[in-house]
């Protein structure tokens, strides 16, 4: 009796946070989607990409200007980038999105990260620092675990230095994925390494660090008054 | 190094799963507003991107300030956001260095403090993004939806550039064509650069303040090279360095964006695109946004208001590229069947926006008033604006309509 009605809500509860969410930070779902967040975000709020609505030509000719400005991507990224765009944020409305039937794991998250970090977290230097190894070692330092939630959710932006090695790439903030995606991420990102004892990320901590929006140059001041590898 | 064993990665993973089914209830967040993305702005601006930072002033705050756009309101159109940039504040002269080069005999590199004891000037210039106006174009064209909140009337006050080019006895070679501008790249900003034609540097201003304050840190401070009479984009914010050049710099805010189409050695103000499709913009079929088109605004009444009739005061401003005079202002009741002459606050050449205003009689009921400007070059707008649709959206000018009622 209890288990299906406990089932409904969540299912409710999933579609209606789903809902809002796609309303208004993100993509709707559809093949394709995850690569226009991973390509499209280092250099644009996502809002400015989900409220056009453009003909597959103009996209077309979008895609040629962002190639001009250093998008990087393969002939395949960019014939599905070009069908992605052209069927969710097409002339004509766009297909009912996908439902997303079951909940969503880490890994599925990292999808996010991997276009600059790497499918393995192996990093891409000197714009991009590697993730495995690196966030077990910052993990395992005095402030590291709060620092990486509000380098997750608010971004970076300035130069540092990793086992000898500068980079200077810009990294969004990811702020437009909820509390629980974040939390599931950033856990995948501890199980390629964690100190002993440690204590995964919850929803709530995502959501209190949220109450003070910082920028990305903010969240690198942080980082430099905290003894970080 | 302790690793996480299989299990426990499977548990962590678990609970996430678990987390996500049970939570939900937070995903709809909290969008920053103006002032948090950009100390000091005034919360109600419209976020249209937060990165790069781009905010619109709602109309009726322009309306209410006909005579001067502050900082806290004036909006921001950024192609860069400069690290620790985002304030309305003044930023240090100090150790700020602009590089001059290019088609001169004397390359020289001088410090922005340097600027002080030079002989200062003041222009009041309408500064507008060229995107301005641009979801009123159908289809609807790509980029940040703006409306008319796009615009600003502000005073800077700075440095000639060519005042600074003759106290350094420095002159330009032949075929220095073009004011080529870059904007700092510090905190690995990428690359901005603008090319404006030499005429321009009859005008051009090494700003250092605005509306008689340091220059804020968010509008270009501490230097910017301001060029009245041309589109906010030319006027490159946080400048490192200019270079006279023979040809336009090729970078993507030359070409493609920032240009509109245009039929090759002709001077017709515009080629109409067929609205909808795509061009095939090049140096030679397009030109860059460059000077400011004739406009007007209608600031009172606002759409939607209440006013009491039969005699209502109609009230805006119109400007131009500051080439010549605008010499009238016409406003129509009746969908642009006739027109009444409006009273023009100035009829010389202006930079800055000029006021005008007009008194109607209305019956009561729901009204529509159309203002259109004219200037001393024959120029005025067109009725229907899409006329110069142009897959960017570039330099909306159609006839403003206001929709009111009379109580």
């Amino acid at each position: 009796m209890k288990k299906p009605y406990l089932l409904t809500l969540a299912v409710f509860g999933l579609s209606l946070a789903g809902y809002l969410a796609l309303s208004q930070y993100t993509l709707p779902e559809g093949p394709g989607k995850d690569l226009v967040l991973a390509k499209c975000q280092t250099c644009h709020d996502i809002g400015f990409v989900a409220r056009e609505s453009l003909s597959r030509e103009r996209w077309d000719a979008i895609l040629s200007e962002m190639v001009m400005r250093g998008l990087q991507v393969t002939p395949e990224e960019r014939a599905v980038i070009l069908d992605y765009l052209a069927t969710y944020l097409g002339t004509e409305p766009s297909p009912a999105p996908a439902q997303i039937a079951s909940p969503k794991t880490g890994a599925q998250v990292y999808a996010n990260c991997q276009g600059c970090h790497g499918p393995q977290g192996e990093g891409n230097p000197p714009a991009f620092p590697p993730l495995k190894g690196h966030v077990e070692n910052l993990l395992k330092a005095r402030g590291g675990r709060e620092y990486l939630l509000l380098a997750v959710l608010h971004g970076l932006q300035g130069e540092i230095q990793i086992s000898g090695q500068k980079y200077a790439g810009v990294m969004p903030g990811f702020a437009w994925l909820s509390d629980e995606e974040l939390a599931l991420v950033l856990n995948y990102l501890a199980a390629w390494g964690a100190p002993q004892g440690f204590k995964p990320f919850t929803p709530d901590e995502v959501e209190a660090a949220r109450a003070k929006p910082l920028g990305p140059e903010e969240v690198l001041k942080i980082r430099k008054e905290l003894p970080l590898p | 190094m302790e690793k996480v064993n299989r299990r426990t990665t499977l548990k962590l993973m678990g609970m996430g799963a678990a987390l996500l089914v049970t939570g939900g209830r937070s995903l709809a967040q909290q969008a920053p507003t103006a002032d948090q993305l950009v100390k000091g702005k005034n919360p109600k601006l419209i976020v249209l991107s937060q990165r790069p930072i781009v905010l619109e002033t709602p109309y009726d705050l322009l309306a209410s300030n006909p005579e001067r756009t502050s900082k806290e309101i004036l909006y921001i159109r950024n192609n860069v956001d400069l690290p620790g940039y985002n304030t309305v504040e003044g930023t240090s002269l100090d150790g700020w260095q602009v590089e001059v080069g290019g088609l001169v005999d004397k390359p020289f590199t001088f410090e922005a403090k340097e600027l002080l004891s030079l002989p200062q000037h003041e222009v009041t210039m309408v500064l507008q993004c060229s995107g301005n106006g641009r979801s009123l174009y159908q289809p609807r064209t790509s980029g940040n939806p703006w409306k008319r909140g796009g615009v600003g009337n502000v005073t800077f006050r700075g440095i000639r550039l060519k005042d600074l080019l003759s106290a350094r006895g420095v002159k330009l070679g032949d075929k220095a064509y073009f004011i080529t501008a870059h904007a700092s790249r510090q905190g690995n900003a990428p690359e901005f650069v603008r090319s404006v034609p030499i005429q321009a540097l009859e005008n051009a201003l090494l700003a250092l303040s605005m509306n008689g304050e340091p220059l804020p840190a968010v509008h270009g401070g501490p230097v910017r090279l301001v060029f009245p009479g041309y589109f906010e984009v030319n006027n490159v914010k946080w400048v490192e360095k200019i270079e006279f050049t023979e040809a336009e710099n090729t970078t993507a805010e030359q070409m493609p964006r920032y240009r509109v189409p245009a039929i090759p050695n002709t001077h017709l103000p515009f080629l109409p695109q067929e609205p909808g499709k795509t061009y095939p913009y090049g140096f030679q079929n397009s030109r860059p946004n460059w000077l400011v088109t004739l406009n007007s605004f209608i600031f009172a009444p606002l759409e939607g208001q209440t006013v009491e009739g039969p005699y209502v005061r109609i009230e805006g401003v119109a400007f131009n590229d500051g080439i010549v005079p605008i010499v009238s202002v016409e406003v129509s009741t009746n969908g642009g069947r006739t027109w009444h002459q409006a009273e023009l606050e100035r009829k010389e050449k202006s930079f800055g926006w000029v006021r005008w205003r007009a008194t109607v009689y209305l019956r009561p009921g729901e009204r529509e008033v159309m203002a259109r400007a004219w200037d001393a070059a024959g120029r005025s707008q067109p009725i229907d604006g899409n006329i110069a649709w142009n897959e960017r959206g570039y330099e909306y000018s159609g006839v403003m309509r206001v929709k009111f009622t009379v109580a």
